[in-house]
């Protein structure tokens, strides 16, 4: 990992507390590490800006990106396949105080989740979702997914794969995500910062990471060569839909950031379920009332 | 109303101490709102009210009715024989031709209906509705006004008192509605005024409908949050609690699909949120792997699954109890659940609280079981608000924290964030910490654990009323759900001595409260075509019954019919 920018005394106390007693299952050199590195490095810069770990809470789909949740010591839901960005929805509606940030995979995201991640983007709900892009679904040994490039070559398609992929930025800035970005896990400072501005931005904010499996789809040498960070921040949407299409170089950071309401402000009406719970003497009035009409 | 003689033309009225009104017409006719504001008449003069709305899948035409009975003592269903039929179309006088009682008044739309397609038989009274309704804005829309219009004229209600029901029930366009209410009812009170007399009753009664009963015993047990994917006929617990949200503290929201909805109240309800969500067979099928992942992560979930007939798509107006078994059976792998279904509007209202404070309690998953005859049926109700208990969770209180910590009971302490204890819940096998594991020792152990909670639950239902009995000797009749309420009348229409047995809870099911069901050798009734509610007597208890009474049409029993079919029966 490129270090150079000294770290704190909070941060280095972070990342040693961040990892969990579980055995680290993935491949060695696995792309994952780079990504859980930036998340621990991003936990102590949150903490420096105000968001205590104790208010990050995180959900994990399944495959191997899920195991993230194993491993890092924060509060949250290992959920199902597809479903992790709708968990951590629900996590954030409940709470609206915590800071929800939902790991997935590119099938996790982009097939079974899908419509999970669209409507997230939809309603820009104010959760952040990492998406692990190694274009494979690694552990169920090694099936295309959506985002797999078309002649793939997989156990489901011996011939090649014989669709082509989605760009999944493209989707999202449709969608309405109003915070797009795309990551490295090759550069753990640069995601540190963007998963770090994720997290503050208040809306929906998307962050693809381009994560080689060194197993599967290993394109470190391709990604060490095309990958671009992106000069002078976040564009207009126009031109972040033109990044999120270009295939040479692969910019990377962070491309639009929009302000617009959190969904959860909303459909809260302002405010916090678990916090502000009615007693039950008012319920009960309230209940009373209605009936009498 | 017992042999008196009417007024105006003479005739007798029945022996029967109900009275039955139905409504027919087109959807958009304001079907739905005649007969409600019939009830709330009736509900005003302090009687008890049973009202049915039949309507189809559709938004406008087709056919809708409103069956409403009421009388001075407790009634628990439409009938479908009326003292007063109004038929706003030709389609109505078709449908219902056979429903109206001994003595029964046919009010018809004139306009529409030709004399050669009414019933013989009936009174019949034809009146232009269609040309009396032209004078106003908004025709087709006015037509239901009828309905209550021409109820007044035959109990003999004064103009006055029409006039007070009309601003209070139909105030948007006033004059409109008072000139075409006023004129039909005094063509009305020319050939039938007053030929039924209602007494009133001792107290007045609020009405609800099961979804509003259940919504609100949600509420009262804590419910900080319902998600739900419209689906008839559980819509209408969304629409009422989106309708009262700011009141009653509670965020509803409609996400994507009944899959996000499962897994939206997963992730609120491991936040710490009273959580529910409400839909049908099919919705709850998206469901599964999601309460599936409820059981294994120890989340308290709990829905509200109102049936209609199935399977599929099936009916979706209509009613049925044939997804006991599904519900029963809800979710791969081993892990208690709860499954309770609700014999009546108040039983909704108590039920809910119930379920949801067990499912906190207890950290397990709740189906409370219903289908759409008590879930949009409308009745007067004697409500204890007060009993419904606070949805309540154990709480972690110091020392070392571990999610999934090894209890007796095995019920661990909760916490949730923000905090600086690691909170992991998880859908995967798991330690106690929460970590994925695949160590058999570890697997059995957190098997034991969860399958200890289904032992805590058992011993707290033993505690808790899990069955209901009416009567005492005679005959027994096994049901349960909103059947419950059709055999009650039934046994009051056909004057049966009998003992009804209920069973409110349906898993874990109460086999200590059932002693003797067996040898009793039941009637059971249930709206289920192959008996799946008889089947699950029989696993239980090796019940066999003397005979088994199924309907499966799509609508409830008519008490007069199923008191012919008991007596039947019965012997």
């Amino acid at each position: 990992m490129r270090g150079a920018r000294p770290r704190g005394e909070q941060e280095i106390q972070m990342a040693r507390e961040f990892i969990t007693e579980a055995e680290n299952t993935w491949c060695q050199g696995c792309g994952n590490f780079g990504i859980m590195n930036a998340m621990k490095r991003a936990v102590g810069l949150l903490a420096e800006r105000g968001v205590p770990r104790s208010h990050i809470a995180m959900t994990a789909g399944i495959g191997c990106h899920a195991k993230i949740f194993d491993y890092m010591a924060l509060s949250g839901v290992y959920s199902l396949h597809g479903r992790a960005m709708a968990t951590a929805q629900g996590m954030k509606l409940a709470n609206p105080s915590l800071k929800v940030v939902a790991f997935c995979g590119d099938g996790d995201a982009f097939s079974e989740g899908v419509a999970h991640m669209m409507h997230a983007a939809k309603r820009n709900s104010d959760i952040t979702v990492i998406v692990h892009d190694n274009g494979v679904y690694a552990l169920t040994t090694g099936q295309r997914g959506p985002t797999s490039p078309r002649g793939f070559r997989g156990p489901s398609t011996p011939d090649g794969n014989n669709e082509d992929p989605w760009k999944p930025l493209v989707l999202m800035l449709e969608a309405g995500a109003t915070f797009a970005a795309r990551g490295y896990c090759g550069r753990v400072d640069q995601l540190a910062e963007i998963i770090t501005g994720a997290v503050l931005h208040e809306g929906f904010s998307f962050v693809q990471v381009l994560q080689p499996s060194v197993t599967f789809t290993n394109r470190f040498e391709e990604y060490n060569r095309l990958v671009k960070p992106l000069e002078g921040g976040p564009v207009g949407f126009g031109e972040a839909l033109a990044l999120a299409r270009q295939e040479e170089p692969l910019p990377a950071g962070i491309f639009y950031r929009s302000e617009k309401q959190p969904y959860e402000v909303s459909v809260n009406r302002g405010r916090n379920p678990v916090e502000d719970r009615m007693s039950r003497e008012d319920r009960l009035g309230a209940l009373a009332e209605i009936l009498g009409r | 109303m017992t042999g008196s003689v009417g007024p105006q033309t003479g005739a007798a009225m029945g022996r029967r101490d109900i009275f039955t009104f139905i409504v027919g017409g087109r959807a958009g006719a304001g079907v739905k709102k005649s007969g409600a504001t019939v009830s709330n008449l009736f509900s005003s003069m302090k009687r008890h009210v049973f009202q049915m709305d039949d309507y189809q899948s559709l938004i406008r035409g087709g056919h809708n009715f409103v069956a409403t009975t009421t009388s001075v003592r407790r009634v628990t269903s439409h009938y479908m024989r009326a003292d007063l039929l109004v038929a706003l179309d030709a389609r109505s006088v078709e449908v219902h031709r056979d429903h109206l009682a001994q003595g029964g008044v046919l009010v018809y739309n004139s306009d529409e209906v030709e004399s050669d397609e009414l019933p013989d038989g009936p009174e019949t009274i034809g009146l232009p509705l269609h040309s009396l309704a032209k004078e106003h804005p908004d025709p087709e829309l006015r037509l239901g006004l009828a309905g209550p219009a021409a109820l007044a004229a035959v109990i003999g209600l004064s103009g006055e008192e029409l006039g007070r029901l009309v601003e209070t029930e139909y105030k948007r366009d006033l004059d409109a509605n008072r000139s075409f209410a006023g004129a039909v009812y005094r063509a009305v009170s020319e050939k039938a005024g007053g030929r039924f007399e209602l007494e009133s009753g001792e107290a007045e009664l609020p009405l609800l409908t099961g979804n509003e009963a259940i919504a609100m015993g949600a509420c009262a047990s804590g419910l900080d949050v319902y998600l739900a994917y419209p689906m008839t006929p559980a819509s209408t617990i969304l629409h009422f609690l989106a309708a009262h949200a700011d009141e009653l503290g509670v965020t509803t929201m409609q996400p994507e699909s009944e899959i996000a909805v499962a897994n939206l109240a997963i992730g609120a309800a491991a936040m710490g949120a009273r959580t529910m969500v409400g839909t049908s067979g099919g919705g709850f099928a998206l469901m599964e792997e999601a309460f599936s992942l409820a059981g294994m992560a120890e989340v308290p979930f709990l829905a509200a699954l109102s049936s209609r007939p199935g399977p599929s798509t099936g009916v979706p107006t209509y009613t049925e109890q044939a997804d006991l078994s599904f519900a029963l059976n809800q979710g791969h792998g081993d892990f208690p659940r709860v499954v309770a279904s609700p014999g009546s509007v108040e039983e909704g209202y108590r039920l809910a609280a119930e379920l949801m404070s067990l499912v906190w309690e207890l950290q397990v998953q709740g189906i409370l079981l219903t289908e759409k005859h008590l879930s949009e049926s409308r009745a007067t109700v004697a409500l204890d608000l007060e009993d419904a208990p606070d949805a309540t969770p154990r709480l972690h209180d110091g020392g070392e924290y571990r999610r999934y910590a090894f209890t007796d009971d095995g019920v661990s302490p909760l916490v949730f964030p923000p905090s600086d204890e690691l909170i992991n819940w998880s859908s995967y096998e798991h330690d106690e910490m929460g970590m994925t594991t695949e160590d058999g020792f570890e697997i059995t152990a957190m098997h034991d654990k969860r399958n200890r909670k289904l032992s805590t639950l058992t011993g707290r239902l033993k505690k808790m009323k899990t069955v209901n009995r009416y009567g005492d000797g005679g005959p027994v009749i096994a049901t349960y759900g909103s059947t419950t309420l059709s055999v009650l009348e039934a046994l009051r229409a056909g004057g049966i001595e009998a003992t009804v047995v209920q069973p409110i809870y349906l898993r874990p099911f109460p086999v200590w409260d059932l002693e003797g069901l067996r040898e009793s050798r039941p009637v059971v009734v249930e709206q289920s075509s192959t008996g799946q509610f008889a089947t699950l007597l029989s696993d239980k208890l090796g019940v066999r019954p003397t005979a088994e009474i199924r309907k499966y049409d799509g609508r409830a029993f008519d008490p007069e019919d199923l008191a012919a079919e008991l007596g039947d029966k019965i012997g």
